[in-house]
């Protein structure tokens, strides 16, 4: 990890939504400041509805900034861009092509689908397991492996900031699991992608300490920052690793955070028996 | 287990395509035989009431002189010229409907403004029956293969636009983000996105157009009695010439039945990623 050098920028960041019917602007976020060091994967979390796939969808490029710095590279974003990839939450795969065509979508849109552009989809196939699987239509797979087809499509360009919003959280809990160690068993293997920057936003907290270098609380809506938190586990990182005291310890600390945001100090007492804060 | 069910030949078509089609094929046989059996039995029925004289053959035709004349149709060459008229104004009727109608549509779909302008006007241009129309139509084109075409697209361009416009507006907005953020330009945006993704809508309303096209051709021949199958008809009827009216009549069957077909291969080669399994 290259510290001390901001891959994103975000200061007194706001983002919201002017409705079309009464043009009242509805923040989802405000104050929000936080950076993101180049090579580092970024978990967010933070209670339901508080605008953390607002964020996301910002970085992305599909919502304006309202105001604030919302910066990649030193460069204020303002718009889509080829060095942004981002893993939609609803695979959002096109049921027309096959798992080859989707993959090769962004190339394409990106006129990069060339001999080197072919053989990068066939590696990442290979890499997210569905190397066999180049002609088969979305219709015919499973969610587990819709997503790794939506993982594939955004790694193909080697985007320098890879965005994730909630792709596991429509999964059955046991594919879940599989696929929070297969994205880091693929981050830890692809060459190309090793060393991006990641940011992933989850509802999850453990698969938030699991995947991430760090993990940044959001508020309740209008979101800013509550509290970011390291995560000084080490890599290669197993399944093995969610049973350490180290994880759970650091598991806790955060579901408390979200706990008091989501109640707004009234603890509950249930919170224990579920991990997933929005449960 | 995913896996295993998805291991699918690498041959050209599915697996999905295939085994429906198979086990469909002796029930599917079996309807085309009972459809045939039916056919037969309302033109033996006719062929029978000539026969003993219940109508008169001079008025109503014959299946045998139907045939007979169907015969003398072909051998003769009779039949292509205005054989041939009829699918040329079809052709370019339905193609210019095509080619205008399905890229408005779209458009129109996208837009709030463009939509919100022309919907109470496609609507009302779709109720409409589109034959009151063909007196002004002959009226400002005249009554050569031109005005047949207008009304063609006239008949046609309404039920597309109408589908068309509807796809557009139902395309699922995640498919744009899609485009949009790995930054497609609108042309490949429009060709490789909004396309594919309307293709149902907009071959539902081909079918429709074809349909209503060839009704539209077919009525401007009749009404302005200069060429093509509906004049044949027409001509032959005033003569008294039922048997050869009969079998224009045939030959029209024909076509509405290939055209009527085509569009169905189309929609099945087209969209059988949308229907589910």
């Amino acid at each position: 990890m290259n510290a001390n050098q901001s891959k994103l920028v975000v200061e007194d960041l706001r983002l919201g939504h002017r409705s079309r019917l009464n043009g009242k602007f509805t923040t989802a976020c405000e104050d929000l400041s936080f950076d993101v060091q180049k090579g580092e994967f970024v978990a967010i979390v933070g209670p339901s509805g508080c605008g953390k796939t607002t964020f996301l969808t910002a970085v992305a490029g599909l919502m304006p900034v309202a105001s604030g710095r919302l910066e990649l590279d030193g460069r204020q974003l303002r718009g889509p861009g080829r060095d942004r990839s981002l893993v939609f939450q609803h695979a959002s795969l096109f049921p027309w092509r096959n798992v080859t065509g989707n993959v090769s979508f962004p190339l394409q849109a990106q006129k990069r689908n060339d001999e080197k552009g072919k053989e990068r989809v066939r590696q990442l196939l290979e890499l997210v397991g569905l190397g066999d699987n180049g002609n088969t239509y979305p219709r015919e797979l499973s969610g587990g492996m819709m997503q790794r087809v939506n993982l594939a499509r955004a790694l193909v360009t080697d985007p320098e900031l890879l965005l994730l919003d909630e792709p596991f959280a429509a999964l059955d809990a046991q594919t879940r699991e599989v696929m929070q160690s297969e994205l880091t068993r693929i981050w830890q293997a692809d060459e190309v992608s090793s060393g991006k920057t990641a940011v992933f936003i989850t509802h999850d907290v453990p698969e938030a300490v699991f995947l991430a270098d760090r993990v940044i609380v959001f508020s309740r809506g209008p979101a800013h920052l509550v509290e970011s938190v390291p995560v000084d586990l080490g890599r290669p990182r197993t399944r093995e690793v969610k049973r350490t005291p180290e994880f759970l310890a650091i598991t806790d600390h955060i579901l408390d955070l979200v706990m008091q945001q989501s109640d707004h100090g009234m603890r509950s007492a249930s919170h224990g028996h579920s991990a997933t804060v929005d449960a | 287990m995913a896996i295993a069910q998805l291991s699918t030949p690498s041959s050209g078509t599915s697996v999905q395509e295939r085994t429906p089609a198979a086990q469909r094929a002796p029930r599917r046989h079996e309807h085309v035989m009972l459809g045939l059996l039916g056919l037969a039995a309302v033109f033996g029925a006719w062929q029978l009431c000539t026969s003993v004289g219940i109508v008169d053959p001079t008025f109503s035709s014959s299946p045998v002189g139907l045939f007979g004349a169907l015969v003398d149709f072909i051998t003769s060459g009779e039949i292509w010229k205005p054989l041939s008229s009829t699918l040329t104004t079809v052709a370019w009727g339905i193609g210019l409907s095509l080619v205008v109608g399905i890229p408005l549509g779209l458009v129109i779909g996208r837009s709030r403004v463009l939509f919100g302008l022309t919907e109470p006007l496609i609507s009302i241009m779709y109720a409409v029956p589109y034959v009151v129309f063909l007196p002004v139509i002959i009226f400002w084109f005249g009554i050569d293969q031109q005005a047949r075409i207008v009304i063609v697209i006239w008949a046609a361009i309404f039920p597309l636009l109408i589908n068309v416009v509807a796809g557009s507006r139902n395309l699922d907005i995640s498919y744009l983000h899609v485009a949009h953020v790995y930054c497609a330009s609108r042309f490949l945006t429009m060709r490789a996105v909004a396309l594919p993704a309307t293709s149902p809508y907009i071959l539902a309303g081909v079918r429709q157009a074809v349909g209503r096209g060839l009704v539209g051709a077919i009525v401007a021949e009749l009404f302005m009695g200069s060429a093509g199958m509906g004049y044949l008809v027409q001509k032959q009827t005033s003569n008294f010439q039922m048997d050869e009216a009969m079998a224009a009549i045939a030959v029209i069957a024909v076509v509405a039945i290939a055209l009527t077909r085509a569009v169905a291969y189309f929609e099945r080669r087209f969209t059988s990623w949308s229907t589910s399994t």
